[in-house]
């Protein structure tokens, strides 16, 4: 799945958030950019509408420096969650490695979020290929506002590969760090072990 | 259902490539030529010292190479194998090598575009026999294992601060 370049001694990981609009995609990517230590990261490129709602991508790389020999990346990437971009989330999808799952946890989001998280899986079957070496992690965002669903119960609906699941704030920051490390850990033991 | 595809390239192929890449750049009088994966990944560029963020240029060039084979679908045309963007300063040529790799040339008004045509043809030629070659199953083996597994790891708790530090 990743990208290893043996000469160079490098290898690139591909991980993709997914969720419905103003799910909190691009919040945690902002947290990531501005938080993380600048060495490690490079520019965040964002292809945005004038409203600043995702268009295309949002794509952050970072860099875990160099590990047994090998300069290992991250590319972290965003797709437009509004549900007539699917063409857009298709093609970012292209290549990935792992995902981050992002649910709106306010129940007023929950056909949003179904319908989100059976595209997604429409969209990773529509590639055709094994999808058993795949990271997924399932964030629950806006854990700090009312009305909301419990843990338990978006697990139910959003996690049917018993994926970790980990509640955020991507607003304050809250779980975004712990969520972005899960999942690098995940793809990493994947890739080792495939 | 087939396998997810990795790349793995090795120390030979990369020879090669960068041996083919650095011909292209001086014919053609490019600033530079890249290879790049179709998920958005740089996989080299010459000359290597070239001053540009290919992290982002191999995203942006990719997702919009990948969104032009869309349009082809949507205007029923078997697939668009060549992107061109004209600037003022000088333009971008990304074309397909293979199913997962591109390559893309920056050049000057100074560089005819047919030229750019004709040589990267016939470096095509010489590239997507390699990366048939290039599978996602060898030389990686012995990198990429419990070892690599737990340092990267370690790395990712050292990189990323714990929540309490984050406030």
């Amino acid at each position: 799945m990743a990208l290893i370049n043996l000469a160079a001694r490098e290898i690139n990981y591909k991980i993709v958030y997914y969720g419905c609009g103003l799910c909190g995609n691009t919040t945690n990517i902002q947290y990531i950019h501005r938080r993380v230590n600048p060495a490690a990261r490079g520019r965040l490129v964002s292809i945005a509408t004038e409203e600043e709602r995702t268009l295309y991508f949002d794509f952050l790389p970072l860099s875990l420096g160099t590990v047994k020999g090998l300069r290992t990346r991250f590319h972290l990437y965003t797709v437009p969650g509004q549900s007539f971009y699917n063409a857009s989330r298709k093609l970012v999808l292209q290549g990935v490695d792992g995902i981050v799952f992002v649910a709106d946890s306010q129940i007023s989001r929950l056909d949003e979020n179904v319908d989100s998280y059976l595209n997604l899986w429409d969209n990773l079957r529509a590639q055709n290929e094994d999808l058993s070496n795949l990271g997924m992690v399932l964030q629950m965002n806006k854990r700090d506002l009312g009305n909301i669903f419990s843990v338990s119960d978006l697990t139910e609906l959003l996690n049917h590969t018993g994926s970790p699941v980990l509640e955020a704030c991507a607003l304050t920051g809250v779980g975004v760090f712990e969520t972005l490390k899960t999942v690098c850990k995940q793809v990493i033991a994947k890739s080792s072990r495939s | 259902m087939a396998r997810r595809k990795g790349l793995v390239i090795s120390d030979e192929q990369m020879k090669v490539i960068d041996g083919v890449l650095s011909k292209l750049q001086h014919v053609t009088g490019s600033h530079f030529v890249a290879l790049i994966s179709t998920s958005g990944q740089p996989i080299t560029v010459s000359p290597p010292d070239v001053q540009s963020d290919t992290l982002s240029l191999a995203a942006l060039a990719a997702g919009s190479f990948a969104a032009t084979r869309q349009l082809a679908e949507v205007l029923k045309e078997r697939e668009f194998t060549l992107l061109f963007h004209e600037g003022k300063e000088s333009n971008l040529h990304v074309i397909q090598v293979t199913d997962q790799i591109l390559m893309l040339l920056t050049f000057g008004h100074d560089t005819q575009v047919g030229l750019v045509r004709l040589y990267t043809t016939r470096a095509l030629e010489v590239l997507k026999p390699i990366f048939e070659y290039a599978d996602d199953s060898e030389g990686d083996e012995k990198l990429i294992d419990q070892d690599y597994s737990l340092q990267a790891a370690t790395a990712l708790d050292d990189l990323f601060p714990e929540q309490g530090a984050q406030r």
